[in-house]
């Protein structure tokens, strides 16, 4: 009698019910809590094999696409490649005699070297960009041990930073994303900002000094502020200038990633690694 | 007995047949394609799904079906968890609200119909989430979403109808 009452009362009820779950849900999500840190991950695990499996029939669409398109670029593509490899191997050489001649330069000005990176590959295996969030689900397996936080790139770029990480998949927040802001400098003139996302196809840049001159073609790159971030990683070039905002037009195509490189970096605690460099030269 | 078994649990899938077809069109639609024409951007298949089920099989297809479908969908997207139940919530209320309107009507008028529906909770989706942020999100993507979903909805359709009519029987 009683328990038939309450099931009665749930069914009646259950739609106002279900709508205050969802609102404490957002609410708990606001004070980023570690338990809807630990249950999206945990979601993100559990749902993930299921999309992983679902993308074997992509991959035939995207081998079969692959296949007629490069059959048909080919000819072109290798006499490009060709050139391509004739440059290159010059600017490696140079970059051999410059890395010795960095070297030697470090010892002299007795320069602590950053710790070397290590690299994580990841393949990713969902991507959504609308209007709500940008972000990437990648499979980073058991063996590689990914950190919350981690910096993630393609060959291009800085694509974004790991965001939600489970066991064996990881939710990789994009640099579009509303929730994404990593310092930056402009390569050329070290002039720092934040590149922060809005969920637009292209990130702000914002915190520039106030009479900085920034053009559209500089190109943007880590600043390693933070330490967080190892530095000088390439994310994008400055593609609008404006009285109100500059836009970066981000290195990598955000829109077709397959493979994710998470660039393990230890952090550094103390003063950042630039402020550091300064002190050296003041010295 | 045996056959009471088999037919039960024939029964209680049938059932579920919406919400798992559902389920699986939601995460295919996460799937990414690395071809040219492909794009960050998706449908919200969630909502086609919910609309048509809520016409066609509101039987089987009930208040909770939505809420999992949400949670799923949230699962997939670093949006806050919650936005996505919320925004498939209202969808409910407004369908169940002008069912009588579009119901064994043709497809021309369904299709109509989700157009206004599924603006009314995208659009609501939108501000709450907006509101969470406390800045106003990008309203041009917001847009195209809407309308890559109303494109969308004879295919997402033609799999329902498939489900129905192939897998489910009317009884269940």
């Amino acid at each position: 009698m009683q328990l038939s009452h309450i099931r009665l009362l749930l069914k009646k009820f259950a739609l106002v019910i279900l709508f205050l779950v969802a609102f404490v849900m957002m609410l708990l999500n606001k004070t980023d809590t570690v338990l809807v840190d630990k249950t999206s991950s945990v979601a993100t695990d559990v749902i993930s094999p299921l999309v992983d499996l679902l993308n074997l029939p992509a991959k035939s669409v995207s081998f079969v696409y692959d296949y007629f398109k490069d059959l048909r670029l080919a000819r072109a593509e290798n006499r490009k490649l060709r050139a391509e490899n004739r440059k290159l191997r010059l600017i490696s050489e140079r970059a051999r005699s410059l890395e010795i001649e960095n070297r030697l330069l470090a010892q002299l000005l007795n320069y602590t070297r950053p710790d070397e990176e290590n690299l994580i590959t990841a393949r990713v295996i969902a991507e959504e960009g609308d209007a709500f969030s940008h972000s990437l689900i990648a499979y980073t397996g058991k063996a590689s041990n990914p950190q919350k936080g981690q910096v993630v790139l393609t060959e291009k770029g800085v694509v974004g930073r790991l965001d939600k990480v489970g066991k064996m998949y990881s939710k990789i927040l994009l640099i579009t994303d509303i929730n994404s802001r990593i310092p930056v400098m402009i390569e050329k003139t070290r002039v720092r900002g934040i590149l922060a996302g809005d969920n637009e196809l292209q990130p702000k840049l914002v915190f520039t000094p106030l009479f900085s001159e920034i053009k559209v073609g500089d190109r943007i790159v880590t600043s390693g502020v933070a330490g967080v971030f190892p530095s000088g990683l390439p994310v994008g070039v400055v593609s609008q200038v404006s009285k109100r905002e500059i836009r970066v037009l981000p290195f990598a195509d955000l829109d077709r990633v397959e493979y994710v490189k998470i660039v393990s970096y230890p952090v550094d605690d103390e003063e950042t690694l630039d402020d550091e460099t300064q002190e050296v030269n003041h010295e | 007995m045996n056959d009471d078994w088999s037919e039960t649990l024939k029964a209680y899938l049938q059932s579920l047949m919406p919400l798992l077809s559902s389920i699986l069109l939601v995460i295919f639609s996460f799937v990414p394609f690395n071809v040219v024409w492909d794009s960050n951007i998706h449908a919200a298949v969630a909502c086609a799904c919910v609309y048509y089920w809520l016409l066609h099989r509101p039987d089987v297809f009930n208040l909770f079906s939505v809420f999992i479908l949400g949670l799923v969908e949230d699962a997939l997207t670093s949006a806050p968890l919650g936005a996505s139940i919320l925004q498939l919530l209202i969808l409910y209320v407004v369908v169940n609200n002008l069912l009588k309107y579009f119901n064994g009507k043709s497809f021309e008028v369904m299709w109509v119909g989700f157009v206004l529906c599924s603006f009314v909770a995208m659009f609501a989706h939108w501000f709450i989430v907006s509101v969470y942020y406390a800045a106003f999100l990008p309203f041009g993507l917001f847009f195209f979403t809407f309308l890559v979903t109303v494109c969308a909805y004879p295919l997402i359709t033609l799999f329902n109808v498939f489900v129905q009519n192939k897998l489910m029987t009317d009884e269940a």
